[in-house]
């Protein structure tokens, strides 16, 4: 059920008996600016700390213990050209409890926590705390440094600067970027989180057993106003580079990270989406796929080996971890892979079984209220609702030409390998 | 015949039932769910590398990594991959080992009944040979060295190290690039002999399923194999380090930006058997939520002064033979926090009794958490504990856990932390070299 809940705010309710638990998702949605980036996963972060009535983190915790652990927390993202920050709360639906004593019930609760995150923080004279702001800038320092101790994450992040080289707010992290992070003052802060409650698009989604009438009822004291949003897709178009990037980096490692990026102009409202969706699987997406089976089953150089498709970045990004001295074999494997699609000699059996998984996959989803909750983004976002009949008919007309076609415009741009040099 | 236990509550039955040879079957249906979660698993993991195999009288010692090298060869066979079949229905599959067991899994939104036996068939039709061994030893040797560069799971082990040095704890799941080298197809064979009896084993399924119906359909496929009759395990245990022998501190370099410090703390008391072992395992994981969770004043006081941050968490693991709390986090300061978690720990009633106030809180986030579990197949059949805590389920720590009054968790902490023998193990950083 899709409601509008003010311009530019709407509800999805996902009303089910399937789970024990209430989740309740909150999307603010802005275009991406280089600049903005930092300020909003810091103005996350300090919302996240505490608020006016619970001022403190062990207040903040000791009133989500009373909620029966009530989880909640915020995170950002980026889908293609939008930063996203997403506020959760997930509770339990008291039904389930033994000795619910509360007059309100806990879906309530969680909203009217959110409530005070978001039209309520900790705001001492107008401004937010400065103890606060001080310590929170400094975690996040940390916290993005830190990211780069994950050395597969390190040598992707390093891939996607190489590819979107010149393109900050493609080639930056959704954490945003240590120097601008250094320069923040609470009061950019503040104008940041003023911004983005006046102005972004707001999606709420709440998926449990709940009523319309008590999602609405909820809803309506929240202070929203009428906002105009620019009715923009978030998809990112960008030019092939005719000479292929390479990066390498000497780290203290024992196993290379080799990855690659492809470019394939393909997107999710386009003809062809669901035809990529099925070239990636069979390429790399699945462990049933070409690079799993000719990287790591036959020739035993891998243990991992695997593709990914972004459908918001028409790219397509490869991940390995190897020795080092096998690099030129497995490049060599990977491109012959990529070759063989092109060349469209794809096994009948092959195909059934990726598209089998698909579906299996994309059902396994109707079991995650998570997942549930944040695949409404995507609806939002392209204004595109595909409905499960649609998408299993889309699936199982995808033909070896079509991936042939796909295969015929994916174009390698980057190639990144951290690796423990001379030894 | 299936028994049935139902927990009115939350609306949900767990059906079981033994086999003739020895299988534990455990039944979870989930209404209007559309997957169901089948996962099998042998109480057969990486410390089970001494024993006397079956059929034979004396111990042998197995090179470290077996249970895992096992794991992923179980799958090959003469003409076909398990994997493949799975895929052919396009269940997804996988498997997994742990220090004390081994497990194979697939999940699935169709043809329940084709892929249960093919999980049952792979896992009990064994076929190695010297070559699928050898093509085996390159995939392993890079999983291997995934792991060698990942700083968190070295910070652990490093830890798990300290407190048991010389017992096969200490030892990667996987092995080592050299041990996984010695590992033959009649190893396989002879660890699979031993521990991959039905008697050894248990298959629980849960999610869209009917049980009467699941249950046939299992005990079709059994009574069409031949099984030996069960016989003892023979499993040789390990020196024990005695307390004195854990090692006290270890630092390591690694490419990591900030210090990691990993504090454990070995339990020396005796775990009750059974479903006390259980209530044991629930109520200490209380005491750690009670001493450091976000909800403590420690927590707080430590958190503004810089001690830790975000990366801060804590454990409590109980398993066959051993159990140990930890204590972990990247810290700028690695001697305070060292200080400050020993000082915490240097007297653990009176923190206690300083947190008391908390525990109907922390009580109540423990019962939330446990019922949000319960929307996931994985983490139902994930925490059925087989013989560890005889045969119990999340169910029964939810149980356990609405029972728990704070008086009862004063004399176990202080069994578990007045006998128990701590270690640091501290990563620091060394720089990125950049080109």
């Amino acid at each position: 059920m899709h409601l509008r809940i003010k311009d530019g705010v709407t509800l999805d309710l996902l009303p089910t008996k399937q789970f024990k638990t209430v989740g309740i998702k909150v999307d603010f949605v802005t275009p991406l600016r280089a600049t903005a980036i930092t300020a909003r996963a810091l103005l996350a972060q300090v919302l996240e700390t505490s608020t006016a009535a619970y001022p403190t983190q062990t207040a903040l915790a000791r009133q989500l213990s009373a909620m029966y652990g009530a989880n909640f927390g915020i995170t950002v993202l980026k889908a293609g050209t939008q930063h996203i920050v997403r506020l959760t709360c997930s509770v339990v639906d008291e039904q389930y409890l033994t000795s619910y004593a509360d007059q309100q019930p806990l879906f309530e609760r969680g909203m009217a926590l959110l409530k005070a995150v978001l039209f309520a923080p900790l705001l001492p004279q107008g401004h937010f705390d400065p103890t606060t702001f001080t310590q929170q800038r400094q975690n996040l320092l940390t916290a993005i440094k830190s990211l780069d101790d994950d050395k597969q994450y390190l040598a992707n992040r390093r891939l996607q600067e190489l590819l979107f080289a010149g393109q900050p707010t493609q080639a930056m992290s959704a954490l945003g970027d240590v120097t601008t992070l250094g320069e923040l003052t609470a009061d950019d802060i503040l104008a940041t989180y003023h911004e983005m409650l006046a102005h972004d698009a707001v999606h709420i989604a709440v998926i449990g057993d709940v009523t319309v009438e008590r999602a609405q009822a909820a809803l309506a004291t929240w202070p929203l106003v009428d906002r105009t949003v620019p009715d923009t897709l978030p998809y990112y178009h960008w030019t092939a580079k005719t000479t292929v990037q390479t990066g390498d980096d000497v780290a203290p490692v024992t196993q290379a990270k080799l990855n690659l990026a492809y470019r394939v102009p393909v997107y999710r409202n386009d003809k062809d989406f669901m035809a990529t969706v099925v070239f990636n699987a069979v390429f790399g997406g699945t462990p049933l796929s070409l690079l799993f089976t000719n990287v790591r089953e036959k020739a035993s150089l891998a243990y991992y080996a695997s593709s990914s498709y972004s459908s918001y970045t028409g790219t397509i990004s490869v991940q390995t971890g190897i020795q080092a001295q096998n690099q030129t074999r497995v490049l060599a494997i990977i491109a012959d892979q990529l070759a063989t699609l092109q060349r469209g000699e794809v096994q009948p059996e092959l195909l059934a079984e990726i598209k089998a998984s698909l579906l299996n996959a994309r059902l396994t989803v109707l079991d995650s209220p998570q997942r549930l909750l944040a695949g409404r983004l995507n609806a939002q976002l392209t204004h595109v609702t595909t409905s499960l009949t649609d998408w299993q008919a889309a699936l199982n007309a995808v033909t070896v030409a079509d991936i042939q076609r796909v295969a015929q415009q994916v174009t390698l741009q980057a190639t990144y390998c951290l690796h423990g040099g001379e030894h | 015949m299936l028994t049935q236990q139902a927990y009115d509550r939350l609306g949900e039955t767990v059906y079981r039932t033994t086999l003739a040879n020895g299988l534990q079957v455990v039944l979870v249906p989930k209404a209007g769910f559309h997957k169901t979660f089948a996962i099998m698993t042998t109480d057969y993991g990486s410390i089970d590398n001494h024993f006397v195999p079956r059929g034979q009288t004396q111990p042998v010692r197995f090179p470290d990594g077996i249970a895992h090298f096992l794991e992923h060869k179980l799958f090959e066979k003469e003409d076909h991959d398990a994997f493949d079949l799975f895929g052919k229905y396009g269940a997804s599959s996988n498997a997994f080992t742990s220090f004390t067991q081994t497990s194979y899994l697939f999940a699935t939104t169709s043809q329940l009944h084709a892929n249960l036996d093919i999980l049952l068939d792979f896992v009990q039709e064994p076929y190695f040979t010297p070559a699928t061994v050898t093509k085996e030893k390159g995939i392993i040797g890079q999983e291997i060295q995934m792991y060698d560069d990942d700083p968190g799971w070295q910070s652990y082990f490093g830890m798990i190290g300290n407190l048991y040095p010389k017992e096969p704890l200490s030892i990667d799941i996987a092995g080592t690039v050299a041990s996984i080298d010695q590992i033959t197809a009649a190893d396989l064979y002879a660890a699979y002999r031993t521990f991959y009896h039905p008697s050894n084993m248990s298959l629980v399924l849960v999610g869209k399923l009917d049980p009467t119906e699941t249950l046939d359909w299992i005990s079709a496929n059994q009574a069409k194999k031949t099984f030996t009759p069960a016989s003892p395990l023979q499993r040789i245990a390990s020196p024990v380090t005695a307390p004195d022998q854990v090692i006290a501190h270890t630092t390591r370099y690694l490419a990591v930006t900030r210090p990691k410090v990993s504090l454990g703390i070995r339990g020396y008391d005796a775990v009750p058997a059974g479903r006390a072992g259980l209530r044991y395992d629930v109520s200490l994981s209380l005491v750690f939520d009670l001493l450091f969770n976000d909800t403590s004043d420690n927590y707080l006081r430590l958190y503004n002064a810089n001690v830790i941050d975000d990366s801060f968490g804590y454990d409590f693991l109980v398993q066959r033979g051993a159990h140990f709390g930890q204590l972990a986090s990247d810290t700028d300061n690695p001697e305070l926090f060292i200080g400050e978690m020993q000082a915490i720990l240097a007297d653990v009633p009176a923190q206690l009794r300083t947190a008391q106030p908390q525990f109907e809180l922390v009580k109540r986030e423990a019962i939330g958490r446990l019922i949000g579990a319960v929307n996931s197949v994985e983490a139902i059949a994930n925490q059925y504990s087989g013989p560890l805590f005889a045969g119990s389920t999340l169910f029964d720590e939810l149980t356990i856990l609405e029972a728990l009054q704070f008086d009862d968790l004063l004399p176990l902490a202080q069994s578990f932390f007045g006998a128990g023998r701590q270690t640091v193990a501290t990563i620091l950083p060394e720089g990125l070299r950049n080109r």
